[in-house]
């Protein structure tokens, strides 16, 4: 296409080539729909910049209240330009925030947007109060930590982290790229309104973007910045050789059927990106900034018509972020392993919250099971065919007209008998609850928001009205925390009518989603709390509507229910408030495929309790891709099956006796290993490490996996390998590492550090135990979850080259807050000398205790001789056999291993076993 | 073993398990009566010959045998079924994940022994209940059998009846035709005659008229055109009448008589043709309706706010956008859906019938009972219209032909009288022709003709009728000619066995699918590719037949989109196995009931 100087000659063309275009939805993403970043100005502007442009000199470098700052002056003194303020702070553990705003004394027309509740309270005051500031004459250097120090290039300005011998980390602004659009008053005959499609932004305060490039030292790979459906490792977005390719955008939209592999960017943003290389470590950028956001990753030689050389000789990653509006406020996470970067990071932005133990477990979804009855049958088909689940799920449909907290009375006329019978057999209910509110005067939701002004305004300041599910909607400002309060309430038992204690919730299209929106969303000049522009928070609104739901599950509960709430769309923070899934995905294996990286990317970036539809959303699955994906969905950390309304019926039971059982296997699969999941949700919980991680996480030093996205870690214990194909016999399999790893099914161990060429069978997806680990798992099948609180534990202990292995298991009530209080049992087993120990190792307890009788009744060896025979228990010199048993616990499976039979030792309490 | 004791209790709690001392306390628990022998022997092999066990290790909540032979009691092994007696009610073999997981799921509470969950044995009440249940359905089942003979029987009787009239009208057929072809030759004789002495009459008159115009002309070829028209009349002549086509009356000097009549036929054929055309047209229409709609997909320019939402919104549900909110936009969706079925429906019956021309329109006039009924009096009883003129109409109509096929000796007879008589007669070679005499053969010709096409709608009817499959006994033969119905909300389905099902809302329907097959042995009808879905599969309906007095329809659903499927109650379904096998298991129930009665 001819590059077009004007937007008007562009919307002309546009609607010339949509009328006289008839395309067959082949593909159905409409994109024409959406901006490109030649569409979006700021976009465009950053993304013509040339290195060296930028021409803003550090002066006036100080300690002020504990932090380095410093005025930033343009060099050429160009006429409109204030002097910027640039701010280094940093905190406990060597990080490094850096920010840089227009001078509050300078009188800008309105303070800048700085994202409110997300950077928590406690990073906050772990901060270090800098007293000292070394001049090295061209730079002021500041200590980070016993390794690192942040230095200040004055001219031209930059900011960087080098270690203590020279070498640099990770930078700001070497490439010169640095711009700061500031904010103006508009001048009579002055018209910054831009217009894309049939809607226009008046853009009052004119163009306001920030852009600037950072740079990550040693780096082979870049990763995170979710949410996009593309391959785990960042593929460059220009430079040489680089195919025309967008930016990877962050802007929360509603994506009808978004494509498998593209830079677009869908429900959610997270501007986090990691970097890791085999010299370098691991290292973090965040930008904490909600307006829309625009990353090109460069490729090698990107700049090399430039002509000038690297500032440092060293090999390097160089990015370029462009956002529309805000301010800077960058954080520098310095690892240097993988999972120090993302400790690193939800020690800002806030641990993952520890979910309730049912949701762990597998969760039943389709829009929608009609009505009671539907229902009904749905649930009494899981126990005909013995197959466990944990929460049924209800859509849109079940409201009156889409007015949330309501039932439609005549498909829903008993909701609380409903929930009551799923909760006797230990089962929950979620319902939809979304932030689009219909405008009917008769709906007392809008009447109250509509009396206290609680609806986000338009640019002329009226409430806005929008498109969405119930037709004209308003959308709730719950950047205001008053409203989110008053939102909070409405959750409550007695405002819910209709609600039980065992209902939890669901933030569907909070991006917001707006269908005759600009680009399906909201103008981004509405107006939110405080003259907020929408441009300024759009990507953190469906975060603050989720924080909200939230706040209002733990009101109902009061404080000692933990929420469970799942949201599409997510910001940094998202994860202290719920669940998130990929939104809707397409019964396709290539959305299979992807569905690996892009939760691997939320976990990276903070937000591990995550999923994607199982059997894939729009369109219906072969029963082939739906079995693969359900052996493949059982190992996501949030595991749902959900589908479209015009969809086939796909409940696992509907695809005769033979696929019933696959299907049944690979839920039960989840199930065995609930014990171990829910360890792993607590370690994400005290440490950010999620639960699903990409191969290198664990295996840092293996070049291999840097970019491998088909195979996956679960803790640091379990490597699966997804199957992405239909028919497939054997599967290619790299397992790194120098030990041994044992095949879950069979128990024959392989060879690590090699590529294996592997049978595979429909029965299972390949499923690794790393030697060296110990897996707690609950071997018998109940309905749900619930029923399994006092079943036996089995141990599962994978030997390595010296004998030994290690593992953890963690307990406590599964809903409740008193685990914070010390209420929870977390055992350590390590297995070395022939013997097994179960050692406490619960921080010291603060007034609450969690018991539990359950026992250990079985412990598999994998990797010992079968010479041992027997084994001695202490406490109690119980002298036990040591035999051959079934390894799993499958009918079909003849697989077997020596088992200590029933050890019967508390998983409360100390003990060794010791192998004779 | 030394048992510890004191652990033990504290294992109580948690994992149910009692230490045991060398045989275990759960004994033969879970082990249905029959199976009990099995574990009579000090050690016991797994059912899968995968491992063996001892006594001790017989229900001591571990499982030793993957495929859960050793855990009947407990839940320890995930494939195991644990038997509940029940006395008072019927046995129940459940699945070991039920055992101890603290919900009551035997009625005798056997399977909640140690979960701290006390279970009340409600074996008697619900048993009571059962009988009670059990008792109504065999009453059901009694009289459905009865029923069913009835209508196994009436159903034999009429298939032979049918078979013998399809036979019958067979032969009729045979003599019929062979009439129709001799009055056929007849009439074109003496039409070919007729034509001879028009054209000698046309020539003579121009002869008269050269001679009475001037001599002097030149003209004298003058005659070879009209014989040249004359080659092509006859040509045309033919064809027709080997068409079976009626359309002659037009090419013929019309009888000042018949002209109502004629005009009336060919308004018929008129609108006929429009409603093809109307058909197409709607079917035309449709689709660039449908590409609209995919260019506003991409065109979203020229739309208002609400427009645009709506539109999007469409992405998701398949609605159709132009209208107000859901209800009638599904509405809309409907008509718009409708569309295309007005032209399947002409399909269907052309593939649902005999494909010729002629069999099509069978379908066409039949559908217009009235005015088809009307024309039948008229030619009937109105011996001067001339209803050769006139493409009579095929009836397909039971009734109406049955009646004439009872007459049919004397109908039959009489027309082979008259047509000896009239080929007597009438003298071709007699000139010139005797116009009444002309009349009568063409008339003749035209009403045998008529009959002839009637009785082959007929045999073609009922071949088509026989050849389905009603059932091992001819259960289902009844439900030929019936079509059920079942009213939910603004819904009406209807349901015609060996036809079609659709949906109807008001002047809307649906074609929920056209006759499939029966399927699962005779239990469930199927319809399938009916009107097809946005964005999802054709309509089906699943039929899924049950025993009951009456032919019911009932619990229309739709569990998928557009696949729905019912519930029909018809004594068919009432089968004598099935009766006795539920007076078994009632004698079953009672037997239990003296002892459960005594413990109460």
């Amino acid at each position: 296409m001819a590059t077009t100087r004007s937007p008007l000659l562009l919307l002309l063309l546009l609607f010339l080539l949509s009328c006289s275009l008839h395309i067959p939805s082949v593909s159905s993403w409409k994109k024409d729909e959406f901006r490109n970043c030649k569409q979006t100005p700021f976009c465009h502007r950053a993304r013509s910049r040339s290195p060296r442009s930028c021409s803003l000199v550090a002066a006036d470098v100080a300690i002020h209240d504990g932090d380095l700052t410093a005025k930033l002056v343009s060099k050429n003194g160009e006429p409109f330009e204030n002097p910027l303020i640039l701010k280094l702070s940093v905190y406990k553990g060597g990080i490094l925030r850096v920010r840089v705003d227009e001078d509050p004394n300078l009188g800008p027309p309105k303070k800048r947007f700085e994202v409110p509740d997300v950077v928590l309270g406690e990073f906050e005051s772990s901060k270090l109060w800098l007293s000292r500031v070394s001049d090295e004459g061209v730079s002021s250097v500041v200590y980070l930590s016993s390794d690192l120090e942040a230095v200040v290039r004055h001219d031209p300005f930059e900011v960087y982290v080098r270690r203590k011998g020279g070498e640099r980390v990770l930078s700001m602004n070497s490439n010169g790229l640095f711009d700061f659009e500031q904010l103006r008053m508009k001048k009579e005959g002055e018209d910054w309104s831009e217009s894309f499609r049939s809607h226009t932004d008046s853009r009052p305060y004119g163009p306001q973007s920030i852009s600037f490039d950072v740079s990550f030292y040693g780096a082979d790979f870049v990763y995170g910045i979710p949410e996009h459906a593309t391959a785990l490792a960042l593929s460059p977005t220009r430079g040489p050789g680089v195919e025309f390719s967008e930016p990877y955008r962050l802007f929360n939209l509603d994506v009808f059927e978004y494509l498998h592999d593209s830079p677009f960017g869908i429900y959610g943003s997270i501007p986090l990106m990691l970097s890791h290389g085999k010299g370098s470590g691991t290292n973090g950028f965040f930008w904490l900034n909600a307006a829309e956001m625009q990353i090109d990753v460069l490729g090698k030689g990107w700049d090399a018509e430039d002509g000038i050389a690297l500032p440092s000789s060293q090999e390097r990653i160089d990015t370029h972020w462009m956002s529309e509006a805000g301010i800077v406020d960058a954080f520098f996470f310095l690892g240097p392993e993988p999972k120090d970067v993302v400790q690193q990071y939800t020690s800002v932005t806030g641990r993952p919250s520890m979910p309730q133990h049912f949701a762990t477990a597998y969760h039943q979804c389709r829009w929608n099971y009609r009505d009671e009855e539907d229902v009904g049958n749905v649930d009494s088909k899981f126990d005909e065919f013995d197959i466990p689940y944990d929460v049924l799920w209800l859509d849109i449909e079940h409201t009156n007209g889409k007015r949330y907290f309501t039932w439609d009375s005549a498909l829903f006329p008993h909701p609380e008998e409903m929930q009551k019978k799923l909760a006797d057999k230990g089962r929950h209910m979620v319902t939809i609850v979304d932030p689009h509110i219909k405008r009917d005067d008769d709906y007392y939701i809008h009447k109250e928001a509509t009396n206290n002004g609680y609806y986000v305004k338009d640019s002329s300041g009226k409430d806005y009205d929008g498109w969405c599910w119930p037709g004209s909607s308003s959308y709730l400002d719950v950047l205001n925390p008053e409203i989110r309060s008053w939102w909070a309430d409405k959750f409550s038992l007695q405002n819910y009518a209709g609600s039980t204690p065992s209902l939890y919730i669901w933030n569907d299209m909070n991006e917001p989603s707006v269908f005759n929106g600009p680009e399906v969303t909201m103008p981004r000049d509405a107006l939110h709390h405080g003259g907020v522009e929408h441009r300024e928070l759009h990507n953190a609104y469906g975060y603050y509507f989720h924080m909200a739901t939230a706040d209002g599950l733990l009101k109902r509960g009061n404080g000692n229910d933990r929420p469970f709430v799942l949201s599409r769309a997510f910001f940094p923070g998202s994860q202290r408030y719920g669940a998130i899934w990929t939104g809707d995905n397409t019964a396709e294996w290539e959305h299979l495929r992807v569905s690996v990286p892009m939760v691997l990317t939320l976990g990276l970036t903070g937000i591990t309790f995550a999923g994607a539809d199982v059997g894939g959303f729009f369109g219906n699955p072969d029963t082939e891709l739906l079995v693969r994906w359900y052996q493949l969905g059982a190992y996501y950390p949030f595991f749902r099956a959900h589908a479209h309304h015009d969809t086939k019926r796909r409940e696992p039971w509907l695809f005769g006796d033979r696929n019933t059982e696959l299907m049944r296997d690979a839920i039960r699969t989840r199930y065995i290993l609930l014990p171990y999941f829910y360890t792993l949700f607590r370690e994400a919980n005290t440490t950010g490490v999620p639960v699903m991680r990409p191969l290198w996480m664990e295996f840092p030093a293996d070049e291999a996996t840097f970019k491998n996205d088909e195979a996956f870690m679960v803790g640091n214990s379990i490597l699966v390998q997804g199957i992405y194909t239909a028919g497939a016999k054997h599967a290619s399999v790299y397992l790194p590492g120098g030990q041994s790893w044992y095949d879950m099914k069979t128990g024959v161990a392989y060879k690590g550090g090699v590529t294996h060429n592997l049978g595979v069978s429909d029965d299972s997806i390949p499923a690794f135990q790393k030697a060296g680990t110990i897996i707690p798992r609950k071997d018998r099948f109940r309905r749900s979850s619930t029923q399994m609180v006092n079943d036996p534990y089995t141990l599962v202990i994978a030997l390595d080259g010296s004998l030994e292995a290690e593992g953890e298991l963690y307990v406590d009530d599964g809903k409740s807050f008193e685990f914070g209080q010390g209420a929870y049992i977390h055992r350590r087993f390590s297995f070395t000398k022939g013997q097994l120990t179960s050692t406490n190792i619960a921080a010291p307890g603060s007034g609450k205790t969690f018991s539990s009788n359950c026992i250990i009744d079985r412990i598999i060896l994998l990797g010992l001789s079968s010479g041992n025979k027997s084994a001695l228990v202490e406490p109690g010199n119980i002298k036990l056999t040591i035999e051959p048993g079934p390894l799993n616990l499958h009918a079909r499976s003849s697989s077997k291993a020596l088992t200590i039979r029933r050890p019967n030792v508390r998983i409360a309490d100390d003990w060794t076993i010791k192998i004779l | 073993m030394k048992p510890n004791l004191s652990f033990a209790v504290i294992l109580l709690f948690c994992s149910n398990l009692i230490l045991g001392s060398a045989s275990s306390p759960r004994g033969f628990l879970g082990i249905p009566p029959q199976d009990l022998e099995y574990f009579k022997s000090d050690v016991i092999k797994c059912r899968d010959g995968s491992n063996k066990f001892t006594k001790a290790q017989l229900n001591d909540d571990f499982c030793d045998c993957a495929d859960g032979t050793d855990e009947p009691g407990t839940s320890a092994c995930p494939v195991g079924k644990f038997y509940c007696q029940n006395a008072g009610h019927v046995p129940l073999l459940i699945f070991s994940s039920r055992v101890n997981d603290g919900i009551c799921d035997c009625c005798d509470g056997s399977d909640e022994y140690d979960s701290g969950v006390n279970c009340p044995n409600t074996c008697w009440e619900a048993g009571k209940v059962a009988r009670e249940k059990l008792k109504k359905k065999i009453a059901t089942y009694q009289e459905g059998v009865s029923k069913r003979k009835q209508e196994i029987e009436q159903a034999k009787l009429a298939i032979t009846k049918d078979e013998a009239e399809l036979s019958k009208l067979k032969k009729e057929e045979e003599i019929l035709k062979e009439i129709v072809e001799q009055l056929r030759d007849r009439k074109e004789q003496i039409e070919k005659a007729e034509e001879k002495e028009r054209l000698e009459k046309e020539k003579e008159e121009k002869k008269k008229k050269e001679s009475e115009e001037k001599i002097n002309e030149e003209q004298k070829q003058s005659t070879e055109g009209p014989v040249n028209d004359h080659h092509e009349t006859i040509g045309e002549l033919d064809e027709h009448s080997h068409e079976q086509k009626i359309a002659e009356s037009k090419d013929e000097p019309a009888v000042a008589d018949t002209d109502d009549i004629a005009e009336h036929a060919a308004d018929d054929h008129g609108t006929a043709k429009v409603e093809a055309d109307i058909s197409h047209d709607t079917e035309g229409s449709a689709s660039p309706e449908h590409e609209g709609e995919q260019d506003k997909d991409v065109n979203t320019e020229g739309l208002s706010k609400e427009e645009l939402g709506r539109l999007v919104a469409s992405r998701w549900t398949g609605e159709n956008t132009e209208q107000q909110p859901k209800e009638v936009s599904e509405e809309n969706e409907e008509k718009h859906e409708e569309n295309p079925k007005v032209d399947d429906n002409s399909h269907d019956e052309e593939y649902s019938g005999y494909s010729s021309g002629m069999d099509e329109e069978n379908h066409k006039y039949d559908e217009d009972e009235m005015e088809e009924g009307d024309m039948d009096d008229e030619i009937d009883q109105n011996d001067h219209v001339d209803s050769g003129t006139y493409d009579a109409p095929y009836s397909e109509d039971h009734d109406d032909f049955s009646d004439t096929i009872s007459n049919s000796p004397s109908w039959l007879d009489k027309i082979q009288r008259t047509a000896r008589n009239i080929l007597q007669a009438v003298n071709v070679f007699r000139s010139p022709v005797d116009t009444s005499d002309a009349e009568r053969v063409r008339k003749e010709y035209d009403e045998s003709n008529a009959k002839l096409s009637k009785l082959r709608s007929r045999i073609s009817s009922l071949t088509q009728k026989l050849k389905h499959d009603f059932g091992p006994d001819k259960e289902f033969y009844s439900f030929y000619d019936c079509c059920f119905e079942y009213k939910e909300n603004k819904y009406t389905y209807k349901v015609c066995p060996f036809k079609q099902a659709s949906q109807m809302e008001g002047h809307s329907t649906t074609r929920l699918g056209n006759w499939d097959k029966f399927e699962d042995s005779y239990k469930v009808m199927l319809f399938s590719n009916g009107d097809r879905c946005w964005n999802g599969p054709d309509r089906s309906l699943k039929v899924r037949l049950r025993c009951g007095l009456k032919n019911e329809l009932a619990d229309v659903d739709e569990p998928s989109r557009c696949e729905y499927v019912a519930v029909l109650s018809t004594p068919a379904l009432c089968h004598e196995e099935k009766l006795k096998e539920l007076q078994h298991k009632l004698d079953l129930l009672n037997s239990e009931q003296p002892r459960q009665h005594e413990e109460l």
